[in-house]
């Protein structure tokens, strides 16, 4: 049973990471077609910048929300990484708790702005906003979920994996 | 008896203590900016609001994940590989010539690449087992030397930070990249003096001489990927691409010599190269969404303005400003990652700097090579922390040798903190009326 | 007790003639409402402070009419070019009976009240090559940089341009290059962003009004008696006069100071321009959503 859920699990991983790598493929494609029409054949678009961008809206919080591992967030490690597991247990069911809490008391609100977004839409691809913009209610859920996770693990003191410094890249 | 502070205290202290407990820096923001709008009664929907509206209004960050294609497409191919080939050709046969090697091999990577840890993981790689290779060098050094090195990527452009330095300044991108190179080449002279000092000192070996007959081939077959920095800066300059274009035309460049050139990508490896952009995008846009969303909360407490009176109320001379933003970024360097600095303490910093008259331009090359040297400084390094690993040595030994390296780029800040027309030089060649 | 703030935000800067005017306007009111202003684009960015009134996360914005459009499709009648001749005509729009409809469509579809036309300038087309502009047909195989989105491009379309989106900040530069041979901004914009440098000559063409809407969300504006409307009202007003007025004169100033550091700077025929650009309006879907007889009636005034 334990198995088939990690294989589920496994497999549905791998799709976000196909997923994310699509996104930036097509954003690729968008900036080399647009230069190309725009002086190859004098044919200046707008679509394909409007397209990159949707893009990385999407690839940002998709990939936040479900293809960064843990070990590859952005984190203040000097504490974190130098206690004992004991120790950061605690942590990571206080921050957790704290995480949950916050984002969770904040998703009415945040569903309401996205939905009221309806009213507009972009100025090329006519992309109703509300749908652009539902990629945060995913986020949030997706943050949630990750942390009741997380912290349950911490509670049932199940190993997780050593912070990793040189694994973070924030692109510097 | 819980004693309730303002809304902003806290919401500072909530976001240092969630840093503290190990939570990304990106939620640790968010989260905390939530806690704002709660406690001072603001609409929550803001915090989606801001990082939608901030995320879809920053085009210049588009460039982002596409310099970090560009990096990755180069180091699955075969082109670092070429490029340390040629290099050796050029300074390998002077003493100490590996460890020339490794320096120039940055300077060039640099004119492709806007991340230091994508050279450090890259070329500093392959040249910490080239140079380690027989015992030639010893390890630590090698490593302390590829760390260093490694400095010169996000100065010279392209350069992932001082694109974010843009975001968050208004300063041009095109100007900005173009003010980097003298202080890069600057520092890559610098970097060499001290390897020809230690390698008559050390008693470095010198690599075997390259026939000068065969230099004209190997160049040739560097060549494709020399040109890359020409093809960008005269393709943003001559006004063909916007930097944030540029980005994606070194990608695709890259990609074009290695599959048609050099033979060396497979599909499968340019799709790890997008699934690595992507995930590295992924997590700076949290940071890039954290910063967004608290810089609400500074806007709305008017932080900046109010740092601004007070600093100005001290009657600083910009000189001495400069002295203090140099100061405080290496303090927070050793603590902190370059990205958040980057995007919570400098748009503090601004409008300070804008009052006292000090050159956006120069500004972000001072402050960006803060950053930068940060990566090495101990403790918290993230450059030292790559090396390592990779070289398998205790950190203590790479900062024993790191130290030589580091006065000397504390003093290629100096120049560059005082001597503004070092930095502003190129640019105004090129039109810049700053 | 205190006085119910009053955020404002706006993308021109602290140092923007309009920036002064929300600095009158703040006196003015300052008996009724402590008045907060963000410049810069710094609180709300360029395009969202209309949502933002919505949701009454703002009280007062700078909202261009671009903003509305996207939501009542019928504003877009008020973008079009060569609508307004000049600021006296805009100005005398908004206070007529047609002007008073369109205010209408927003306090009831946006919840949104507009106190009146922040006038910034009329937009002028600025070249660095040196060909001499009578015509549409003089402007053809122009590389005129516009802003983006459709109802811009169109617009550049119009005049016989062959238009280019580009981002503001890269104009300059693109200026410089040659990638574009021009843009078309208002005169103090090209002061600004010293675009009068990279350019030889300026064709005035006059081919749109710039302005902005003064609005406040009415949430505030239904929370005040008739007394506090009407000095809220006559606030503004006496602001945007005011603002109007310093951007007549600088246009003025400007168009003598370019011509002194040598760029050519003179009508072409305006009138050719007028009846080329309406005639491409009419005949495309943008004028489907006009409302009926208003194109007339603003012709007429
Ligand atoms: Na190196
Ligand atoms: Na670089």
């Amino acid at each position: 049973m334990l198995e088939r859920a990690r294989a589920v699990a496994g497999w549905f991983y791998r799709r976000c990471e196909n997923l994310a790598a699509v996104m930036i493929g097509v954003m690729f494609a968008a900036f080399l077609l647009q230069i190309l029409f725009r002086y190859g054949l004098q044919w200046p678009t707008g679509w394909s910048n409007e397209l990159t961008v949707v893009m990385w809206i999407w690839v940002v919080l998709f990939g936040a929300a479900f293809v960064v591992r843990e070990e590859e967030e952005i984190r203040f490690d000097l504490v974190y990484g130098a206690v004992p597991y004991r120790v950061r247990r605690v942590m990571i069911l206080a921050s957790a708790v704290a995480l949950i809490t916050l984002y969770g008391y904040s998703l009415p609100a945040v569903f309401d702005y996205v939905t009221f977004m309806k009213v507009q839409k972009t100025a090329y691809l006519k992309i109703r906003f509300d749908w652009l913009f539902a990629i945060y209610v995913i986020f949030v859920v997706a943050v949630i979920a990750r942390y009741l996770w997380l912290g349950w693990h911490a509670l049932r003191r199940e190993d997780v994996s050593e912070p990793d410094p040189t694994k973070a890249s924030s692109g510097i | 008896m819980m004693i309730f502070l303002d809304p902003f205290t806290m919401a500072l202290i909530s976001i240092c203590i969630l840093s503290l407990l190990g939570l990304p820096i990106g939620h640790a923001m968010i989260g905390s900016s939530i806690l704002y709008l709660w406690l001072a009664g603001l609409d929550m929907g803001t915090a989606a609001e801001q990082i939608l509206n901030g995320l879809y209004t920053s085009y210049l960050l588009l460039a982002v994940p596409m310099f970090i294609l560009a990096a990755e497409v180069m180091n699955a191919g075969t082109m670092t590989y070429r490029l340390l080939h040629f290099c050796n050709a050029v300074v390998g046969r002077f003493r100490g010539g590996l460890a020339q090697v490794n320096v120039l091999q940055s300077l060039i990577f640099a004119g492709m690449s806007g991340s230091a840890i994508a050279d450090a993981a890259g070329t500093g790689k392959m040249m910490q087992q080239l140079m380690t290779k027989d015992d030639k060098y010893p390890a630590s050094y090698a490593a302390a030397l590829t760390a260093t090195t490694a400095v010169l990527a996000p100065i010279l452009p392209p350069s992932i930070p001082l694109v974010i330095y843009a975001l968050v300044s208004d300063a041009s991108v095109g100007f900005l990249f173009l003010a980097g190179i003298v202080p890069g080449v600057m520092m890559a002279l610098a970097q060499m003096s001290i390897v020809a000092i230690d390698a008559r000192r050390k008693n470095f070996p010198v690599e075997e001489p390259v026939p000068l007959r065969k230099l004209p081939g190997l160049t040739l077959r560097a060549f494709p990927a020399l040109m890359l920095p020409v093809v960008l800066l005269v393709g943003i300059r001559g006004g063909v691409m916007t930097p944030t274009e540029a980005a994606a035309v070194a990608a695709g460049y890259a990609l074009l010599i290695s599959v048609a050139i050099y033979r060396s990508v497979t599909i499968r490896q340019f799709y790890r190269a997008l699934l690595n952009s992507g995930r590295t995008t992924a997590s700076i846009g949290m940071l890039l969404a954290g910063a967004m969303v608290f810089n609400y909360v500074i806007t709305v407490e008017d932080i900046p303005h109010s740092l601004s009176e007070l600093l100005l109320a001290w009657d600083l001379s910009p000189i001495q400003f400069l002295l203090i933003v140099n100061v405080l970024l290496l303090a927070l360097g050793c603590l902190l990652e370059g990205t958040t600095i980057l995007l919570v303490m400098v748009p503090v910093l601004i409008p300070t700097a804008q009052a006292l008259g000090i050159d956006m331009v120069h500004f972000g090359v001072v402050v960006v090579l803060n950053i930068m040297l940060g990566l090495i400084t101990p403790p918290y390094g993230l450059l030292l922390f790559i090396m390592t690993r990779i070289a398998e040595v205790p950190l203590a030994h790479i900062v024993r040798d790191v130290l030589p390296f580091l006065l000397a780029m504390f003093a290629a800040l100096a120049v560059v903190t005082f001597v503004p027309d070092v930095v502003l030089w190129l640019p105004r060649v090129f039109g810049y009326s700053g | 007790q205190d006085k119910p703030k009053l955020r404002f935000s706006a993308v021109f800067s602290e140092q923007d003639i309009r920036a002064e005017m929300m600095t009158l306007f703040s006196s003015m009111i300052a008996d009724d409402f402590t008045f907060e202003g963000y410049y810069g684009g710094n609180l709300f960015k360029q395009g969202t402070e209309l949502v933002a009134l919505q949701r009454n996360n703002l009280e007062m914005g700078n909202i261009a009419p671009q903003d509305i459009s996207n939501q009542i499709p019928a504003w877009s009648i008020l973008t079009a070019g060569y609508l307004f001749r000049d600021a006296a005509h805009l100005k005398a729009f908004f206070a007529s009976e047609a002007g008073a409809e369109m205010k209408q469509m927003t306090e009831d579809q946006l919840g949104v009240k507009v106190l009146g036309p922040t006038y910034f300038g009329v937009r002028q087309v600025g070249l660095r090559v040196d060909k001499e502009i009578r015509t549409p047909a003089d402007m053809a195989g122009i590389k005129l940089r516009m802003p983006g989105g459709d109802a811009w491009q169109f617009l550049g379309e119009a005049l016989g341009a062959n238009p280019t989106p580009m981002a503001y900040a890269e104009v300059y530069t693109g200026l410089q290059t040659g990638a574009i041979d021009g843009q078309d901004n208002p005169l103090p914009n090209v002061e600004n962003m010293k675009f009068y440098e990279v350019m030889s000559q300026i064709v005035l063409t006059s081919h749109l009004v710039g302005f902005d809407l003064l609005t406040v969300s009415k949430t505030v504006w239904d929370g005040m008696d008739a007394d506090q409307q009407a000095r809220f009202q006559e606030a503004a007003d006496a602001a945007i006069d005011f603002s109007t007025e310093r951007h007549l004169e600088r246009e003025t100033e400007l168009a003598e100071q370019f011509k002194s550091v040598g760029l050519k700077v003179y009508e072409p025929d305006v009138a050719a321009f007028r009846t080329h650009v309406q005639e491409k309006y009419l005949a495309s879907d943008l004028a489907a959503s006009w409302p009926e007889g208003m194109l007339e009636k603003i012709n007429a005034l």
